[in-house]
C-alpha cells in the first residue's frame, strides 16, 4: 500500500500555461494587481496588529480577496509541493499543528494558518504573510486547516494533494444547516478532486468514512483498532446513526465515543472500512496523556502522546496519517508526536497565584463530553471555571449546552464560575445539572471570573477552565498579559529546543 | 401544592410525561426542555415520570399529561411523520383532552396541516394545529424575542431560531405571541408559533423552558390540571432563570443594532 504516498511533486504547469496565453499587457495588469492585493493584505495585517485588533488573522485575507479574489489560487499553485487541508469537526487545529511540527523538525516551514483562522479569510491572510510582495511563496507546502463549510471552496481554490477529514459532529448548526446537508456539500467537493490526490478518512466515523464515495482520489482510512476501548455507548450527543445506503438504522459492535466505533448495517451488510493508519493499543494515562501502538500502513511504532483522551487519539492518527502519506518517515514521526508541545488552550497548564490553571478548549457536546470524562479522573471536588461565548466563531446558538452531559461534571464539582457572554446560560445549565445555587457564581467579566475561580481554589490546587472558542483566546490573551502565557511558552520553547 | 382530591384517599399529583422520538427529533438542545420540566416538578415534590415513544413503540398516549416533540432533520422528520400520522387521532384527542404538548421546530411543523418541503415533497401533519408549512430557500436563524399572551397573562419568551420552514397559521389557529425580535412563523406577519387549548407549537430553541420558567409552569400546571385538581404551583427561586431571560433579551436586542452588525463584520 505504499503506493499511496505521494509522489515527488512537479511544478505546477497551469499558472505558466495562462500566463502565456495572456497578452503582455493583461499580464502586467495581472501582476500588478496581484502585487496591489498583496500589499494591502500585508498593509493591512501590519495595521491591524498596531492596532491592537487581534493576530490579524482574518482582516488582511478580507483585504487582499476583494482587490483579487482569486489570490489564493495563484499563490497555490506556486507552491511546489502543493496544498493539504485538514477539515471536520473537532481536532483540526490540533491535527494540522501536530502535522506542521513533523514538518519543522525537517527544517520545513509550510505556509500554515497557525492561529485557527479557517476560513478561505483566515488562508488567504496566512498566505499572504508567508509570500513575497509579487505574490512567490517563501513555503514549500501549504498547510491548512479548513472549516467544514468552507471545503468546497479551499478544495476548488486550491487543488489540495492530501486531504484529511477528521469527524463530523453538530457543532454550529445555526450557521451550516443540517449535518447531512452539510456531509453531501463536502462529497460533492471531494468528487473534484483528482486521481493524483489523497483523501484520508476517519473510518470510525460513519458519515464520514462514505465521503470519498464520488472521488477518484485514492482513500485511505484511518481508525482505532484497539478493541479493549470500549466507550459508553450512543447516547443524545450522538449524530450518525443511520446507514449512508439504505437508511437502516446502524449496528455498533464497539463504541469508542461518541458514534465512533465499529459499526456495520444489518439490512444492507455495508460496514466500516478497515483502516491501514491504525491505533493497535491504546493506553489512557488521564490528563498526562497516553501510550499508543500505531500501524502506518504496516509500519509499526509506539509513542508517548502529550494530549489526553480517546479523542485525540483521532487527531494523532490522522495527523501521523498525513504525514506518512506525504512521505515523512516513521522514525521522524515519533519524535515529532513525543516532542510536541500542545498550542493554544487545547489541553494546556499554567501556574498563577499559587494554583494551577488547566485550560481546555471545549466547543460542542462531543469535545465538551470527552473533557468532562478527561477531568473527572482528577477528582470529586473540583474547581471549576467554564465559559461560554457566543460569537460568531463560536457559535451563537448556544442550545447545545443541553446536550452536554454536565450531570457528571455537576458531581464532580465543588464550585462553578461561569462567565461568557453567555454565563447566564451556563451557570443555568449547571444548576439543572444539580450543582446547588450557593456553588455557583455568575461573573460575566472573564478575566474577574479567572482570578474569583484561582482565588478560591486552594494553595497548589488545579481550577479546571473549560471554554469555547473565543473565550480560549480571550483567556490566553489575557494570560499572556498577566506574563504567565509568555512564561510557559517560553519554558516549552526552551524544551522543544 | 394545593390541590384537592377528588378521591378521599392521600392521591398525590404525578405528572407524567411523553417525549416522542427523543432519538430522533433532538437537534439543538432539545432535550433542555425535558430536563427542566423534570427539575421543576422535582424542586417541587412533585412526582414525575419521563417515558420515551420511539417508531413503532406501542403506548397508550392518553395515560400521558405533557407530551414533548423537539426539531430534526429531514430525513428524521420524513421517518417520524409517518409514524406519527398513525398516532395523530390519539394525540388530538389527548389535547381536546386537555394533555399540555409543547412542539419546537421540526417537531412543531408536524403537527399543522402539511410540510411541504423545499424540494416540493409533501409530508402530511396531523392537523393539531389550524397551519400549514412550507419550505423556504433563506434559513431564518438567530436569536428572538416575542410577546406573549397566555391565560390571560402577558410575558416575554427569548430563544434561538433556526429554520427554513415559513409557517402560515389558518382562521383556526391562535399565535402563542408577537415577535419582537428575529423573524418568527414566517418572517412576515409577525407572529410565532401556535396555540391550541394546552397544546404550544414554537420555533424557539435555546433550549426553551429553562430560561422561560413562566412557560414551564404553564405546562407543568396544565398537564396537572388534566388528570387532577391543582389550584397553582409553589413558587421557586427563579432568580438564575429571569438572569438568563434578560441576558438573552438583551443579547437579542442589541444584535439588531448597526453598530452590532459594524463591529461583527470588522471581527471578522
Amino acid at each position: 500500500m505504499r503506493n499511496a504516498r505521494l509522489n515527488r511533486p512537479t511544478v505546477r504547469g497551469s499558472a505558466h500555461a495562462a500566463r502565456r496565453s495572456c497578452g503582455k499587457v493583461k499580464m502586467f495588469l495581472m501582476a500588478t494587481r496581484e502585487t496591489l492585493a498583496v500589499c494591502a493584505g500585508k498593509a493591512a495585517m501590519w495595521a491591524s496588529r498596531r492596532a491592537g485588533l487581534g493576530a490579524g488573522s482574518n482582516l488582511p485575507g478580507k483585504v487582499a480577496l476583494h482587490l483579487l479574489p482569486d489570490l489564493p489560487r495563484r499563490i497555490a499553485s506556486r507552491l511546489p509541493e502543493g496544498c493539504a487541508l485538514i477539515s471536520g469537526t473537532n481536532g483540526k487545529t490540533t491535527t494540522a499543528n501536530l502535522l506542521a511540527h513533523f514538518f519543522s523538525l525537517l527544517g520545513e516551514r509550510p505556509i500554515h494558518n497557525r492561529v485557527g483562522a479557517n476560513l478561505v479569510t483566515g488562508i488567504t491572510a496566512a498566505m499572504v504573510e508567508d509570500c513575497d510582495l509579487r505574490g512567490r511563496p517563501r513555503g514549500r507546502r501549504g498547510l491548512f486547516e479548513v472549516d467544514e463549510a468552507t471545503l468546497p471552496k479551499a478544495v476548488e481554490l486550491l487543488k489540495p494533494r492530501l486531504v484529511t477529514i477528521t469527524n463530523l459532529y453538530r457543532d454550529q448548526l445555526d450557521r451550516y444547516g443540517e449535518l447531512e446537508t452539510l456531509a453531501s456539500r463536502m462529497r460533492g467537493a471531494l468528487a473534484t478532486l483528482d486521481r493524483e490526490a489523497v483523501l484520508l478518512l476517519n473510518a470510525d466515523d460513519p458519515l464520514v468514512s462514505t465521503l470519498g464515495e464520488d472521488s477518484q482520489a485514492q482513500v485511505v482510512y484511518f481508525g482505532i483498532e484497539d478493541p479493549r476501548r470500549q466507550g459508553e455507548g450512543i447516547r443524545h450527543a450522538a449524530d450518525s446513526k443511520y446507514c449512508r445506503q439504505c437508511g437502516a438504522h446502524l449496528e455498533f459492535l464497539q463504541v469508542h465515543f461518541s458514534h465512533m466505533g465499529k459499526y456495520r448495517c444489518p439490512a444492507c451488510g455495508a460496514e466500516r472500512p478497515s483502516p491501514e493508519i491504525a491505533a493497535l493499543e491504546v493506553e489512557l494515562e488521564g490528563a498526562r496523556g497516553s501510550r499508543v501502538r500505531l500501524s502506518l500502513m504496516g509500519r509499526e511504532l509506539e509513542v508517548d502522546y502529550p494530549l489526553p483522551g480517546l479523542y485525540n487519539v483521532h487527531n494523532l492518527l490522522a495527523s501521523a496519517g498525513a504525514a506518512y502519506l506525504l512521505g515523512i518517515e516513521p522514525e521522524v514521526i515519533a519524535q515529532g508526536v513525543e516532542s510536541y508541545r500542545t498550542v493554544f488552550g487545547r489541553g494546556e497548564s499554567f501556574s498563577l497565584r499559587g494554583r494551577r490553571l488547566f485550560l481546555v478548549l471545549s466547543k460542542n457536546p462531543t469535545g465538551f463530553n470527552e473533557v468532562i470524562r478527561t477531568v473527572k479522573r482528577e477528582g470529586t471536588s473540583l474547581p471549576l471555571l467554564l465559559a461560554l461565548n457566543d460569537r460568531i466563531a463560536d457559535g451563537r446558538d448556544v442550545s447545545w449546552i443541553w446536550d452536554v452531559d454536565f450531570e457528571e461534571l455537576a458531581s464532580a464539582a465543588r464550585f462553578v464560575v461561569a462567565t461568557g457572554t453567555r454565563a447566564e446560560d451556563m451557570a443555568l445549565r449547571m444548576k439543572y445539572a444539580g450543582l446547588k445555587r450557593e456553588a455557583i457564581t455568575v461573573e460575566r467579566d472573564l478575566r474577574k471570573a479567572l482570578l474569583q475561580a484561582v482565588d478560591r481554589a486552594g494553595e497548589g490546587e488545579t481550577v479546571y477552565a473549560l471554554t469555547t472558542y473565543t473565550a480560549t483566546l480571550d483567556i490566553r490573551r489575557m494570560l499572556s498579559r498577566m506574563g504567565v502565557a509568555e512564561q510557559i511558552w517560553e519554558n516549552a520553547r526552551r524544551k522543544g529546543a | 401544592m394545593k390541590s384537592d382530591m377528588t378521591d378521599k384517599e392521600e392521591v398525590r399529583p404525578t405528572l407524567r410525561i411523553l417525549h416522542l422520538y427523543p432519538d430522533l427529533m433532538n437537534i439543538y438542545g432539545d432535550r433542555g426542555n425535558v430536563i427542566a420540566l423534570v427539575r421543576r416538578c422535582q424542586w417541587r415534590n412533585i412526582p414525575v415520570l419521563v417515558n420515551e415513544l420511539n417508531l413503532g413503540d406501542e403506548v397508550d398516549l392518553s395515560s400521558y399529561d405533557l407530551f414533548f416533540i423537539g426539531g430534526g432533520q429531514d430525513r428524521e422528520q420524513t421517518l417520524v411523520c409517518e409514524d406519527l400520522r398513525q398516532r395523530g387521532e390519539e394525540l388530538r384527542r389527548a389535547v381536546e383532552q386537555g394533555a399540555a404538548l409543547l412542539s419546537v421546530c421540526g417537531g412543531y411543523q408536524l403537527l399543522g396541516r402539511e410540510f411541504v418541503t423545499w424540494k416540493g415533497e409533501v409530508l402530511p401533519g396531523i392537523a393539531l394545529f389550524d397551519m400549514r408549512t412550507e419550505g423556504g430557500e433563506k434559513r431564518f436563524i438567530g436569536n428572538v424575542a416575542v410577546r406573549s399572551r397566555l391565560d390571560g397573562v402577558s410575558g416575554t419568551l427569548v430563544g434561538f431560531e433556526n429554520h427554513s420552514g415559513r409557517t402560515w397559521l389558518g382562521p383556526g389557529a391562535k399565535p402563542l405571541g408577537k415577535v419582537i425580535w428575529g423573524y418568527g412563523n414566517n418572517g412576515e406577519d409577525g407572529t410565532e408559533g401556535c396555540v391550541y387549548k394546552a397544546a404550544l407549537g414554537t420555533y424557539l430553541h435555546g433550549s426553551l423552558l429553562p430560561k422561560n420558567p413562566h412557560l414551564a409552569d404553564w405546562l407543568i400546571l396544565h398537564g396537572l390540571c388534566h388528570r387532577y385538581k391543582v389550584e397553582g404551583l409553589d413558587p421557586l427561586d427563579d432568580e438564575l432563570e429571569w438572569k438568563a431571560h434578560e441576558a438573552a433579551l438583551k443579547r437579542t436586542q442589541a444584535e439588531g443594532s448597526l453598530g452590532a452588525r459594524i463591529t461583527t463584520f470588522l471581527r471578522g
